[in-house]
């Protein structure tokens, strides 16, 4: 006998908390459905561990790395002291196809990647809403910036946002508490910029879900700068200190770690989702649990995996997916074209503090004139730093002479590193591998995917501009760089249920619900119709509150 | 509150209410890194290959107005890099590169590197450093693998991060245009 809630959530991370939170603030007793461990900040968060206190020094074990996480580990976050929020690839398999490379990061625990995650957020605009009606590429996202303002607004206002207002229309400002403080090397490329480019350039501090005033009980940053280890005073977002402890609150949570969802379970006679079904993680048991509504927040490519092994009979390609489009149009942010040099003078001046943020350079390309190399744009993340006695290897010499140099730090280094979007393409897709299955006995993906001519030139001028723009500020020793990094390892996956306005060629309507089966919704990447080039947690985070609220409104008339 | 609510949620509710405080949060989350990182030496050097380690790690970050290689435990990091992180052509090759220190010493001197006085060892690391860096970048030679191993050893150790640079962790706030003090301004 299933066990029945009003709601049933699959996944605890960024879209998952804030679907929690919604759904119960608004009455309904909701199950989240978590495929990971339960964690506690006491026993697993390992900020306050120094680096002389771990064995390898932040290195991590070599051999268990390579034997355990092959692939969790090319993430930069997963360290000695984090690793242990990144899944063992062992235990979660998959296959990508001959002429494919995808690098698929994952964090199964309560909280899932939003333990770790980069915490940068920006809103998207107009430009991005309205690009694929615009050059074809994609079919039309069915909203548009008005319908999803307030609910950043809303979302904002809740997980506390620093940043600075700039004004710029193709990257809205937001609620923001006060930005963190810009190194002088980093102001002095932005007035360089301003001076050569007027308003069309601007480089602005990153805007982050890290606090820079109290927020309820979450104290400002203290800036040690390792958030991805966790962080006692809570000043980073994450569904840890937030969105869960607010579902919580409303006595409506239930919250089932342990939890692998199987499938979706499709009521033929109704024509709506029953519930889901799950193995448990420890005893393998199969359970069955129902719910008046579905929300699928497992991350972009579970919460397709889930749908594609939900086939029966009348569904035989995967459920919801009348259109045949689920599973494709995969997208990932490329990453890794730019520039770096030294920035001169300001030899008496240093920073004090570990600030886990950097600089924003907000796209220019195709905003105000259309360039002919390529369509959509890119932005920069970077920052300004003395260098540190890392440099100390490449200097000759040793001995008492050196260890003095090294005192004292190095000159200020700029770096300007590219992001930029991924069109839409119908052969970036995944599929159920025939053969392959994870620990549980759930068919693993096997993912076909590859950045295309039009991302290949972005990379190309963003590496271009940046030296261009580091020349003009100032800036000495320029130099470009242009890296070779696989999709999936932005760890921006988006698409593969996309949103649309028209059921033959999107999974989701323009509320996140599925055109096939109404009471199921999925909010989470897997929801996204273009990929714009601003990190996407903020858009998953305000379309989940935006799609929770249309789900109980519905309910509420009894039309759901 | 907050932060009982959540260890609730999350299936710690065995943790006193007392654990709470940042301080308690520290000594909990800590325990099991702490555990690892002080797991007993692994006695893969001898006595000499140690004290040869030890020796040029001091000769590249010696002791001053502050804290040393010694000081620092380089040497003991070092050894546990060798002896459980490196793979296995690494390690051969560090371990070569240990045993031709010596093969040198004798050959200028007659004597293994420790017996050797300060200046004719200073002589030896200069003799390797200056091949060092005509070498390719792969294979490391010893002195460059030593060197990165010695300055990545003594800059993430205590008496490195806090004696030497005068780092605090957790400062409170964060300055991106602070003047620099002449002892300890670094980042």
């Amino acid at each position: 006998m299933a066990v029945r809630y009003d709601a049933i959530v699959v996944g605890s991370g960024i879209s998952g908390g804030w679907a929690a939170k919604e759904l119960t603030e608004k009455g309904l007793r909701t199950l989240v459905l978590e495929a990971g461990r339960p964690i506690s900040p006491a026993a697993d968060y390992t900020m306050h561990v120094q680096p002389w206190e771990v064995r390898f020094r932040g290195m991590g074990d070599r051999a268990a790395l390579e034997r355990e996480q092959p692939m969790q580990r090319t993430c930069y976050a997963c360290d000695e002291w984090s690793h242990q929020f990144f899944v063992n690839d062992r235990e979660h398999p998959y296959s990508t196809a001959e002429g494919s490379r995808f690098s698929w990061i994952r964090g199964r625990q309560v909280g899932g990647r939003s333990i770790v995650w980069g915490r940068q957020v920006y809103r998207w605009s107009d430009l991005d809403f309205e690009a694929n009606a615009r050059d074809g590429h994609g079919v039309d996202w069915p909203i548009r910036y008005a319908d999803i303002a307030p609910w950043y607004d809303y979302v904002e206002r809740h997980i506390g946002v620093s940043g600075d207002a700039e004004g710029l229309a193709q990257l809205p400002d937001g609620q923001f508490q006060p930005g963190m403080p810009m190194t002088i090397a980093e102001r002095h490329v932005r007035e360089g910029l301003l001076r050569r480019y007027g308003g069309e350039r601007v480089l602005t501090i990153g805007r982050c879900a890290v606090l820079t005033r109290q927020l309820g009980e979450r104290a400002p940053c203290a800036y040690c700068g390792v958030c991805e280890r966790g962080c006692s005073t809570f000043s980073y977002f994450n569904s840890v200190h937030v969105t869960l402890p607010a579902a919580a609150r409303t006595g409506r949570l239930t919250l089932r770690p342990y939890s692998v969802v199987h499938s979706v379970i499709h009521d033929r006679r109704t024509g709506r989702a029953k519930g889901v079904r799950v193995i448990d993680a420890r005893t393998r048991e199969v359970l069955e649990f129902e719910a008046r509504v579905v929300f699928l927040c497992a991350s972009t490519l579970e919460s397709t995996r889930i749908l594609l092994n939900s086939r029966s009979e009348q569904w035989p390609a995967g459920l919801a997916n009348s259109s045949g489009v689920l599973g494709k149009y995969l997208m990932d942010h490329w990453m890794g074209a730019g520039a770096s040099g030294v920035v001169r003078g300001f030899e008496d001046r240093t920073t004090t503090g570990a600030r886990p943020n950097g600089i924003y350079l907000a796209r220019f390309r195709n905003v105000a004139s259309a360039s002919k190399e390529f369509l959509r744009g890119y932005a920069y993340q970077g920052g300004g730093y003395r260098a540190g006695w890392g440099r100390g290897n490449a200097m000759p010499g040793f001995g008492a002479g050196l260890k003095e140099a090294l005192r004292t730090p190095g000159p200020w280094q700029m770096q300007l590193y590219g992001f930029g979007e991924c069109l839409p393409y119908e052969s970036n897709r995944v599929e159920l591998d025939p053969e392959l299955r994870d620990a549980w006995g759930v068919p693993a993906l096997r993912i076909h995917c590859a950045f295309g001519a039009n991302e290949r030139a972005a990379m190309q001028d963003a590496a271009t501009e940046a030296a261009e723009m580091l020349a003009a500020a100032g800036v000495q020793n320029v130099r470009p760089f242009l890296e070779d990094n696989p999709p999936g390892l932005t760890i921006h996956e988006m698409g593969t249920a996309r949103m649309g306005r028209d059921p033959r060629t999107s999974v989701l309507n323009g509320w996140n619900q599925s055109w096939d089966v109404p009471n199921l919704f999925i909010t989470d990447g897997a929801c996204m119709t273009s990929s714009a080039n601003q990190n996407p947690s903020i858009t998953y985070m305000a379309l989940t509150a935006r799609a929770v609220d249309h789900a109980v409104h519905l309910m509420k008339r009894r039309e759901l | 509150m907050q932060r009982r609510e959540v260890l609730h949620l999350l299936g710690a509710a065995a943790v006193p209410a007392l654990a709470l405080a940042p301080g308690r949060l520290h000594a909990l989350g800590a325990a099991v890194a702490r555990r690892v990182a002080h797991a007993p030496p692994t006695g893969f050097f001898s006595e000499t290959e140690f004290r040869t380690v030890d020796q040029v790690a001091e000769l590249i970050l010696p002791r001053t107005d502050t804290p040393g290689a010694r000081d620092a435990g380089v040497a003991r990091f070092i050894e546990v890099i060798v002896a459980e992180w490196d793979t296995d052509a690494e390690r051969a090759a560090f371990m070569r590169g240990l045993a031709d220190v010596d093969a040198r010493s004798r050959s200028v001197a007659g004597r293994t590197f420790l017996e050797l006085d300060a200046g004719q060892q200073h002589r030896v690391l200069s003799a390797l450093e200056a091949e060092a860096r005509t070498a390719p970048a792969a294979p490391a030679p010893f002195f460059r693998r030593m060197k990165h191993l010695t300055l990545f050893g003594y800059y993430s150790s205590e008496a490195g991060i806090r004696e030497e640079l005068g780092e605090v962790f957790m400062p409170g706030r964060f300055e991106g245009d602070a003047p620099l003090r002449t002892r300890h301004g670094g980042r």
